[in-house]
């Protein structure tokens, strides 16, 4: 139950995520997120960026990054050449996924500074294997899509992930629901209404020809599509 | 049996009778207990969705005449499909009476999503947890007096099929009142519900639930809003509404139904129990398990196809239509009639009118009693053992895969199955599937190829002289086209498929005495429906006869009916007759083939284009009524060629490759 509320402050929360105060070389990946957030957001331009940074020497930091090839810069658009890219993508994967780690796996206020630190000290091996833990999540906590990773393209099982679709439980198992990324606003509120909420303790009965599962008293069957958007954690 | 018309209704609501509003999950007893109260049999089957439309009766209860209202179940007041719509809008539209919150005690989690909607929509209402007996067997108990002091309303504990706990029900509806719980959403929502609230009008229901409503993005709402309000405060409560949703990536509905969820969860804390289960429960519920396994659930369908077509088509269409047609109407009911009326009227031409060849009582009742009303009774039995034992859900998992082929999910299966009952009360429970597109597609298979309990049942009895091979030839072609038209339609019919979510509710032992009442209750129906069809038909065949006009139609038809489909002349009545009830055609059939006017082939053509023929005139009506004049005649123009040339194709497919049935 304590899960619901802490989802539900983030959730409350609006717009881009709390920015985190720290040192020079993280001040680049600070702008480096806003200009991928951005992006995502299709409102990438330079007044946005300087807008949503908090940091005093934005602009220069920014006129830096173009000199030494990771951004291109041309009045107002920006676009994010190669390396840039690349370094911004990691960076967003890493943020979002210690988010998932400390929202959904430990429970933990104020996740958002945690994973903040995190992000800045994953080293390309370990975050693979968060997000393996995490049974590769499409989706951070906030909605916001979790850049994919060589470990997700692979799928490789040799870590057992704690956090798992539903789809992947056997027959038989029991398991909460950590967390859902609906394919459809429609399809959230039906199954919400029906009781399939996080927090819920879901029973998985069969598979084939449709899933059937048990919360409570109330049997649903559904199918396989759904069982693929709901993530559990076993019990 | 359902023909509660609208009309009625609205004399009823707007009279100023007291009411009592009957709301709750679905299938959690809301007609059991309607039934209770007014002594009025409504449809009371073990599967959600039985009841789609509002029904209303007349009580006397705690000495006042009372309007009993039945409605629709709903998961939510905020409507996913329009038999919630249906409920929701009473309470929107409607001066309120007493709500009784029906709610399956062991599912209370989920009653409790309604009781909290309830509470903020300020209404005065109590909650009856019903099913307490079935709770209790598996363990589950629930303190009614600790749960009426956090909600701070009356709350009951019946078992309505047993007639227990009424009494308490009835003191506790004299004192309705609102519930004091309420429920806090995150700042952001609570903000978005004060200025929207600010907007809005008085209603019978209270503002903040109205706003909740609008958040959620409840579409059904905008009629109501565009009758309420002007164009431009709407356009403001929309932007409002999407101001507060571009704060959240989840949608509203959604975290206002988690929130809720969360309430529910923190008041069952308070008030329920959990012991041991009873054994009792395990082994129906290993019945259900075992009915939609992959592998024993193929085996457990076919058979209990079987047992079906045994009962209907073998006991009721052989052995109960014999003795009816040939002992009872034949040796003694038509021979005396004749004596009768040749005694009583000398008139030739009204002798000939009632025990003639087209007579009202040697072919309308003839056909009406001693054929079709054995084989629907047998028919309504069956059913409605299935349905009151829960496997027709399981049935619709079952099948959900190959309904996917046709646009459709298993949800369709309900429908459908009672379309083997009736289409026309069928076509109306379309509105159980959540989009256009579906109920369309649904409407059209139904309307084509699916036949009804007293077509099924006349074409069992036919089909039973016949081989297997005659009987699979007219079931698979029957089966190719329902699923190829449903395939091409489904592309050509523009829309999404829905989700397939559907409850399963628990595998019961079927009352004795319910099947008894829902069978009585469906015969008499057939009784009033069709037998003045039957009348109608005769009577008109009869004229037709008389004139000479039947001769001109039968050489107008000829070229298609002999040529084409190679059957007999008279067939072309059949056909006719068709028109007016689908069963009345099918046993015109049945007695061509009884005089051995029909060989095999014949039989299995003619049977198979009869299925596909057009729906009989009410079924037509109920089409018109809920998906609109064009798209009835578009979808009977279209069926109708249709199924003369699946006929003609067979026809020429059994002739040429020398098939012998």
């Amino acid at each position: 139950m304590s899960d619901l509320k802490k989802v539900d402050a983030l959730e409350g929360k609006a717009g881009h995520p709390a920015l985190c105060v720290l040192p020079e070389i993280e001040k680049e990946d600070e702008l480096f997120e806003i200009i991928w957030t951005l992006q995502e957001e299709g409102k990438l331009t330079l007044d946005q960026i300087i807008q949503s940074c908090t940091i005093k020497e934005c602009e220069s930091i920014i006129a830096d990054l173009a000199k030494h090839g990771w951004i291109k810069l041309k009045g107002q658009s920006i676009e994010l050449l190669p390396k840039g890219e690349k370094r911004a993508r990691e960076l967003v994967r890493r943020h979002r996924l210690s988010l998932r780690l400390f929202y959904d796996l430990f429970a933990l206020d104020g996740a958002e500074a945690e994973a903040c630190k995190f992000e800045h000290i994953l080293s390309p091996e370990v975050t693979d294997s968060v997000c393996t833990l995490l049974g590769h999540p499409p989706n951070s906590p906030d909605g916001k899509p979790i850049p994919r990773g060589q470990c997700c393209a692979m799928f490789r099982q040799e870590m057992k992930p704690l956090v798992a679709p539903l789809a992947d439980l056997m027959p038989g198992e029991q398991a909460k629901i950590v967390f859902i990324t609906p394919g459809s606003h429609s399809r959230l509120d039906r199954l919400s209404a029906m009781g399939v909420v996080p927090g819920s303790v879901v029973k998985l009965h069969q598979k084939k020809p449709a899933y059937v599962l048990q919360l409570g008293e109330t049997m649903i069957a559904v199918d396989k599509d759904i069982t693929k958007e709901i993530f559990v954690k076993k019990v | 049996m359902h023909d509660h018309g609208s009309t009625e209704g609205e004399r009823y609501r707007n009279s100023d009778l007291h009411k009592v509003l009957l709301i709750g999950n679905p299938n959690v007893g809301k007609s059991a207990l309607f039934g209770l109260l007014t002594g009025t049999y409504v449809t009371v089957s073990n599967y959600p969705g039985t009841t789609v439309e509002v029904t209303y009766g007349n009580a006397e209860l705690n000495k006042t005449r009372t309007l009993v209202i039945d409605t629709p179940g709903v998961n939510s007041l905020v409507p996913m499909s329009e038999d919630e719509k249906v409920t929701r809008d009473i309470l929107l539209t409607d001066k309120a009476g007493v709500v009784v919150q029906v709610a399956d005690t062991k599912n209370l989690r989920r009653g409790l999503l309604i009781t909290l909607q309830l509470a903020e929509m300020s209404v005065p209402f109590i909650l009856d947890l019903n099913m307490d007996d079935e709770a209790r067997s598996r363990g589950i108990v629930i303190d009614q007096n600790r749960l009426s002091q956090l909600l701070g309303i009356e709350v009951v504990k019946t078992v309505a099929i047993r007639r227990s706990g009424i009494d308490k029900l009835l003191k506790g509806i004299q004192h309705p009142r609102p519930s004091i719980i309420d429920v806090r959403y995150d700042d952001a929502i609570e903000g978005g519900v004060r200025d929207i609230s600010s907007l809005l009008p008085d209603a019978y229901i209270a503002r903040r639930a109205l706003a909740l409503m609008i958040l959620s993005g409840d579409e059904s709402l905008s009629g109501w809003l565009h009758a309420n309000i002007q164009d431009h405060v709407i356009a403001e409560i929309e932007r409002i509404r999407q101001a507060v949703q571009s704060k959240f990536n989840n949608s509203l509905g959604y975290l206002i139904n988690q929130r809720r969820m969360k309430k529910a969860d923190e008041i069952l804390e308070q008030v329920l129990t959990r012991h041991e289960a009873g054994k009792s429960s395990a082994v129906a519920f290993n019945i259900g398990r075992l009915s939609m396994h992959p592998v024993y659930g193929l085996p457990i369908l076919l058979a209990v196809l079987y047992i079906v077509y045994q009962f209907v088509g073998v006991l009721g269409a052989g052995t109960a239509v014999n003795f009816l047609e040939k002992t009872v109407f034949g040796v003694y009911l038509n021979p005396w009639a004749i004596k009768i009326v040749n005694f009583v009227l000398p008139v030739p031409f009204f002798q000939e009118m009632i025990v003639g060849d087209y007579g009202l009582f040697t072919m309308a009742l003839t056909y009406a009693i001693a054929i079709v009303l054995p084989i629907v009774g047998f028919f309504f039995i069956a059913f409605g053992l299935l349905e009151d034992s829960g496997y027709l859900p399981r049935l619709a998992v079952m099948v959900n895969r190959v309904f996917k082929i046709m646009g459709l999910n298993g949800k369709a299966v309900l429908p459908m199955i009672l379309g083997l009952g009736c289409d026309t009360m069928a076509t109306l429970t379309t509105r159980i599937l959540e989009t256009k597109k579906e109920r369309i597609l649904v409407t059209l298979l139904l309307a084509l190829g699916v036949p009804c309990s007293a077509q099924l049942g006349v074409i069992l009895g036919l089909v039973a002289g016949l081989s297997g091979l005659a009987t699979f030839i007219w079931l698979g072609t029957l089966l190719a086209v329902i699923l190829l038209v449903g395939y091409l339609a489904a592309k050509v019919i523009p829309g999404d498929p829905s989700d397939f979510v559907l409850e399963l509710p628990p595998i019961r032992v079927p009352q004795l005495t319910n099947i008894m009442v829902k069978t009585l209750a469906r015969v008499q129906w057939y009784l009033k429906e069709a037998v003045p069809l039957f009348m109608l038909g005769t009577f008109l065949l009869f004229i037709g006869h008389k004139v000479g006009a039947l001769a001109y139609i039968q050489a107008m038809t000829d070229p298609i009916v002999v040529n084409f489909l190679g059957l007999p002349s008279r067939a072309a009545e059949a056909f006719v007759i068709g028109f007016l009830r689908r069963d009345y055609g099918a046993a015109g059939l049945f007695m061509l083939a009884k005089e051995g006017l029909l060989d095999p082939i014949q039989i299995v053509v003619s049977l198979t284009v009869m299925t596909l023929f057009v729906p009989c005139i009410a079924n037509f009506f109920m089409m018109v009524k809920e998906r609109g004049m064009k798209t009835a005649l578009s979808m009977t123009a279209f069926i109708i060629p249709f199924a003369f040339g699946v006929g003609g194709v067979l026809n020429w497919v059994l002739r040429t490759f020398d098939i012998q049935l």
